[in-house]
């Protein structure tokens, strides 16, 4: 009889870091997913913390922490889980060959394709914005043809804020495309990945670099995990590259997605894609098996212990009927709001929280699902990630931290 | 039972599809499976328009297999396709790929004329001016079907009963593959009954854009194997292609009676072995032999949500070394690289695959998927085996 000793539910941010973290620990993992998720189009940036309520800025990270209420998954785990998950992280990054930067001491200002900065906190490399404020002389480069993204944008926008008072120019870099479709930033990294591209985006650079330039592009640097389009770009060019923040598709979640895959296959977690998880076989508070529901029939899978990490409404993980909101899987129980009209404040810009956005299943220290009492409702589940109440992580700047702390934890609870 | 739905708008437009199509990676004339698939379907409502773009959809279904929401992008391209051939002439090209079963059974009367007829200079360039390529790895017809081979074999008999579909590939130009099926089984004390009368799945024909001539395969087929199943017998496939075709994509495409109690009972056989053992009955009396193999999963098993069964059956073999190659799309798509005009593509699609293989230095790649296995061979220059092929070996029958 095959088993696993866990499966996790969810091939994202989260449903990856528990899997890699439970096969770091000897166990045996399937990981069952249902489309790519929003990590391989995302901005592959940890944000940790960067607002509190109200839209105060934190210090640190580390700092807003402890000013959390008990109900954010943050607090449920404690500071001291926080720490670890991002040492267990950046430490893959190491070593896989792609080097995150960044601590919980430290909030990470990134340059957005509007001009503004956005607080972050474990980045790649190739986003520090270090270079920048060391030059005087920064090109903003953008792409012929290339959708939403503007270099006039950014460079009125830094220039208005403290610091970024720069020599600016702009230039826009043609990658010759044919063919009818827009440009992508994938496109351009899948061209940068080439050595004819490198030299056609060198030719067109050249004459914008002076000693000591800083380089503002969009994220198209390689679109593998790794920086060797950088460094090859750099060398030819000396100049340093920064690669700003975009709407999706953004190349820098492509990249972190194929990274941590990388490390979870070599971990023998056993991958099965399109496996849409819909219910458990339960013995009591115990689950023993995880069913799917595929177009052709239903087949079960056993297993010790299920990491749910399936997401919110947006991912599908939890469900808003007319009269009623559940999780998707095991029909756990999720805390929102009786009224539906408490859901949303009509007040937008206020830096309120949203209710609905702090929509998720309660759980308790070691992130399994609870009850109104506190009491737990399945003894080896647990969940991760975007499943998880308490917290609003687009007023915080806490998306992919929750994932990967909330990740970590329950790959180390199961 | 959740369905797959054919409402356009449950895309949100998040293009993971683009990011993760290998054909708008190595053609920049396709517009992407978002455009053609779900963003072109509202258009299509309104207007017969047809977006030339839509060609280069292979069917590969990595945009189904990486669509958060459950949208058969692929299947949305193919109803496109067909209502556009509807008014519009299609080449014989097309047709001749189409139908590959026809085609086979003409070839099959005189099969070695065939082979000879299909590989020489004059044929290939007659060929090349219908818009097949002289270049493609064109199948080589067997020399006995599948069908007249499987009638001469005395099977044990047995209690336990199952249907074996081999589809088009294994019945006209690889049996071998078949009989190592039939061998296998009988290994584990099955009887299996080959359904002669049933006929093509269809898939070459829906990615034609033949659909009527596909539903009434259909039809054919769904009648043919109901009645098995009502006996109980499940139904087994070799090929992945006619699984998906025979399980998945006959829901999505066509209302069919009986549809629902065929594609429940329809297995892969690694499926159905990895079964047996799970309920303790699969015989595990492996003789140990060597072998160092790569594993390549066709994107049409990957697509399923059955994970990568024979990969998990062969690991289970003793002596047998198998690496999971993970290495994207093959490119073949069924017939897609047949085409004269879409060979490059498909070379370009598959060449990560055929760079992996190479630097693995294995001397034999392993795949479920017949047109993968020719376009692997073609492409990375090794030898290919069915998974099941390696199981027979263990078994030394």
């Amino acid at each position: 009889m095959r088993t696993s000793d866990v499966i996790v539910i969810g091939g994202g941010l989260a449903g990856l870091t528990a899997a890699i973290t439970a096969a770091g620990r000897g166990k045996k993992v399937t990981l069952m997913t249902s489309g790519a998720g929003t990590l391989a189009i995302g901005g592959g940036t940890i944000d940790i913390l960067g607002y509190l309520e109200g839209s105060t800025p934190v210090k640190t990270p580390r700092s807003g922490l402890d000013n959390l209420p008990p109900e954010h998954p943050y607090s449920k785990v404690g500071a001291l889980a926080v720490g670890e998950a991002v040492d267990f992280f950046l430490n893959i990054c190491r070593e896989e060959g792609f080097a995150y930067t960044g601590g919980l001491d430290r909030l990470q200002w990134l340059p957005t394709a509007i001009g503004t900065l956005k607080p972050s906190c474990l980045i790649p490399q190739t986003m520090d914005m270090a270079p920048v404020l060391a030059a005087s002389h920064v090109v903003v480069a953008g792409f012929t043809r290339l959708k939403d993204y503007f270099p006039e944008l950014i460079v009125k926008g830094l220039s208005k804020i403290a610091g970024y008072q720069k020599n600016y120019e702009q230039v826009m870099i043609d990658p010759g495309f044919t063919g009818g479709r827009d440009v992508t930033t994938l496109d351009i990294a899948r061209w940068l990945d080439t050595i004819q591209g490198q030299q056609a985006c060198r030719e067109q650079l050249t004459k914008y670099i002076k000693p000591g330039t800083a380089v503002i592009i969009p994220p198209v640097l390689g679109s593998k995990p790794g920086y060797a389009v950088r460094d090859t770009l750099e060398g030819m060019l000396n100049c340093k590259f920064v690669e700003s923040v975009i709407l999706p598709t953004a190349i820098t979640g492509l990249r972190l997605r194929a990274m941590l895959l990388n490390r979870a296959k070599k971990l023998g977690v056993t991958i099965m894609e399109q496996a849409h998880a819909a219910w458990a076989v339960q013995d009591g508070e115990r689950v023993t098996a995880v069913v799917t529901s595929n177009i052709d029939r239903e087949r079960s899978y056993n297993t010790e212990a299920v990491i749910l990490a399936t997401g919110g409404f947006f991912g599908g993980g939890i469900v808003a009927e007319p009269d009623n909101v559940r999780e998707a899987v095991f029909n756990l129980p999720v805390a929102a709001p009786v009224d539906r009209e408490d859901w949303g404040t009509l007040k937008l810009f206020t830096g309120s929280a949203q209710p609905f956005a702090k929509i998720g299943i309660t759980v308790d220290s070691s992130l399994r699902p609870v009850d109104r009492d506190g009491r737990v409702l399945l003894t080896n589940v647990y969940v991760a990630g975007r499943n998880l109440g308490g917290y609003d992580y687009c007023l915080e700047k806490s998306g992919n931290g929750v994932a990967l702390v909330s990740g970590y934890k329950a790959g180390l609870s199961c | 039972m959740k369905k797959h739905h054919y409402n356009p708008d449950s895309c949100t437009t998040c293009t993971a599809c683009v990011v993760h199509c290998p054909v708008t990676q190595a053609v920049r004339e396709f517009r992407g499976p978002k455009l053609a698939g779900p963003a072109g379907e509202r258009f299509r409502l309104a207007t017969d328009d047809y977006d030339a773009a839509l060609e280069y959809c292979s069917n590969c279904k990595n945009c189904d297999i990486s669509c958060p929401s459950r949208v058969p992008v692929s299947t949305l391209n193919m109803k496109a396709r067909a209502n556009y051939y509807k008014t519009h002439k299609q080449p014989f090209r097309d047709w001749m790929l189409s139908h590959s079963e026809q085609m086979a059974k003409m070839a099959s009367l005189t099969p070695g004329l065939a082979n000879m007829g299909m590989n020489n200079f004059l044929s290939k360039a007659v060929l090349k001016k219908l818009g097949i390529s002289d270049k493609a790895p064109l199948p080589a017809y067997a020399s006995q079907s599948f069908y007249k081979q499987f009638r001469k074999i005395k099977q044990q008999p047995q209690a336990n009963k199952v249907v074996f579909y081999p589809g088009c590939f294994i019945n006209y130009n690889q049996p071998e593959v078949g009989l190592d099926v039939v061998a296998v089984l009988q290994a584990n004390q099955f009887e299996v009954i080959v359904p002669e009368e049933a006929v093509c799945c269809g898939s070459p024909l829906v990615v034609n854009g033949y659909l009527e001539e596909a539903e009434a395969n259909a039809r054919t087929n769904v009648g043919i194997l109901a009645k098995y199943i009502e006996q109980g017998y499940p139904i087994i496939t070799a090929c992945t292609s006619c699984g998906l075709m025979l399980k998945q994509e006959y829901q999505e495409l066509f209302e069919l009676e009986d549809l629902d109690k065929v594609s429940s009972r329809i297995y892969d056989i690694s499926e159905f072995l990895l079964e047996l053992y799970d309920e303790g009955q699969l015989n595990t009396n492996f003789r140990k032999q060597t072998g160092n193999y790569l594993y390549h999963a066709p994107c049409h098993l990957r697509v399923q949500g059955i994970g990568k069964p024979s990969l998990e059956l062969v690991r289970m073999l003793p002596g047998v070394e198998v690496t999971d190659a993970d290495a994207g799309c093959c490119g073949i798509s069924g017939n897609y690289g047949f085409k004269d005009d879409k060979y490059d593509i498909a070379m370009a699609v598959g060449s990560n695959l055929f760079e992996t293989i190479k630097a693995s230095g294995v001397t034999t790649v392993l795949s479920d998927c017949g047109t993968c296995r020719l376009q692997i061979s073609h492409g990375a220059g090794v030898k290919t085996a069915h998974p099941i092929s390696i199981v027979r070996a263990a078994y030394g029958k």
